[in-house]
């Protein structure tokens, strides 16, 4: 199993998110990388989690900062991969696997077909947001800012299409510990294939090393505690 | 320096900021004519059909060719390593370069293999393979550490007089590092394998 850990992208500056609803600033990508880097950290996954509102100009300017990143560390890049024009600008940015959400969520597959071509299935990771509305598990449509019913999603295209599936708990994002496991019961696929963030703390990191979960993203804001990637390992066995 | 083989397809920038680190000078190259150095790196990020097209439509695959016929090394990166078989099962079976005697098909085992693999390779068991290592950035001999892997597709090997160490136990029957003479094939990304990473390509070069 992997552990990683997962950093937004807003306005060219890194923050950690607390249930979707609260950003606190981390600062520059390059020191968070830095950081995680000296941890060891297996994976880092930059997301900028944008809206209807994001623009081709606030996308370029986002890519400027990636592509200067200095690491050795595998990187996923996603949010606002709206068309294949998109997927070209994504050349040569010092990134192994791509993020598509919204893409997937209305399938919209062209910008993904795009992507597989250029940087190959195993490349290809599709982001399912879910959270809490009236008691009841939904997927939450970034672009729309709305949540819709988990039944409207066409799952079996995203288990097609994507390498890796990365299940979101929005609700529990900086919450230690909270994910909620009812997450995992939105899609039928084998859990080597899942990775899960939000609310990722070390109980959460031995359930999902014995169920045999792919990786777990543990919240960023651990950089601001003491803290070390070999006891969270320590947990996941690895 | 190294020349690094940009075809519009893989991570160049990572790959360069690997080398760089070792205060190594590199050139991105998008023209064969380009390739002086004695050292070319096959980036590998994609897939095989769109990566064979590249190579032929730009004479990169007679280039590569003639780099190992005058007896000067290459390192191939994950489907960069690939291609360098007769062929891979990928998009429906492409024929490769043929210049390692074995072929690539679907991980038999995993639907893919994303993780980190512990390595140890060792640069006296290469004394059978001609591999012209000329830099001495270091004298240490071996590299041992964890290596980053990312793939769906697995390279078999079929030459006998190779020298070549398995994926994992899970995996033995897919390459992880090969070299054959002046050919060095990895399936795993050295360039996003940390310490390891940099360990691996001071031993080699």
């Amino acid at each position: 199993m992997r552990i990683g850990s997962s950093v937004l992208l807003v306005d060219g500056y890194c923050y950690q998110s607390y249930g979707w609803k609260k950003l606190r600033p981390l600062g520059s990508l390059q020191n968070i990388i830095n950081s995680l880097e000296a941890y060891q950290c297996d994976e880092i996954s930059i997301i900028r989690p944008v809206r209807e509102n994001d623009s081709i100009k606030a996308f370029k300017k986002d890519l400027v900062i990636i592509q200067k990143l200095n690491c050795m560390t595998p990187i996923s890049f996603g949010g606002g991969i709206k068309n294949s024009e998109m997927v070209d600008l994504l050349h040569n940015l010092p990134v192994e696997r791509l993020i598509f959400s919204s893409a997937f969520i209305t399938e919209n597959y062209k910008p993904i077909e795009h992507a597989i071509e250029l940087y190959g299935h195993q490349a290809i990771q599709c982001a399912i947001p879910l959270g809490t509305l009236n008691g009841e598990l939904k997927v939450f449509h970034s672009n729309s800012n709305t949540y819709i019913s988990i039944e409207s999603v066409n799952f079996d295209m995203i288990k097609e299409l994507s390498n890796e599936i990365i299940l979101i708990d929005v609700d529990n994002e900086g919450c230690n510990d909270g994910f909620n496991k009812r997450v995992l019961d939105c899609i039928d696929i084998d859990y080597n294939r899942l990775v899960i963030s939000g609310g990722i703390g070390r109980k959460t990191v031995k359930f999902a090393r014995n169920n045999d979960i792919a990786s777990v993203m543990i919240d960023n804001r651990t950089l601001h505690s003491e803290y070390s990637i070999k006891e969270y390992k320590n947990y996941g066995g690895v | 320096m190294i020349d690094i083989m940009d075809i519009q397809g893989g991570n160049v920038q990572s790959i360069r900021n690997w080398a760089e680190r070792l205060h190594i000078q590199t050139r991105v190259i998008k023209n064969p004519n380009e390739l002086k150095s004695n050292f070319l790196i096959l980036p590998g990020v994609g897939s095989v059909g769109p990566y064979m097209d590249k190579l032929k439509k730009t004479n990169f695959d007679k280039a590569i060719k003639e780099h190992i016929n005058d007896g000067h090394r290459v390192l191939g990166i994950c489907l960069g390593f690939q291609i360098m078989g007769n062929h891979s099962s990928e998009d429906g079976g492409v024929e490769c370069l043929g210049l390692i005697n074995g072929y690539t098909e679907h991980l038999k085992v995993n639907f893919s293999h994303n993780g980190w693999e512990e390595l140890t390779l060792d640069k006296n068991n290469l004394k059978a393979q001609s591999l012209n290592s000329t830099m001495k950035l270091t004298r240490r001999r071996i590299t041992k550490g964890r290596v980053f892997f990312n793939h769906e597709y697995g390279f078999i090997n079929q030459d006998e007089d190779s020298f070549s160490l398995p994926i994992s136990e899970n995996l033995n029957k897919y390459s992880s590092t090969l070299v054959k003479d002046n050919i060095i094939g990895v399936q795993f990304h050295p360039e996003k394998s940390q310490q390891t990473g940099l360990d691996f390509l001071s031993v080699i070069l």
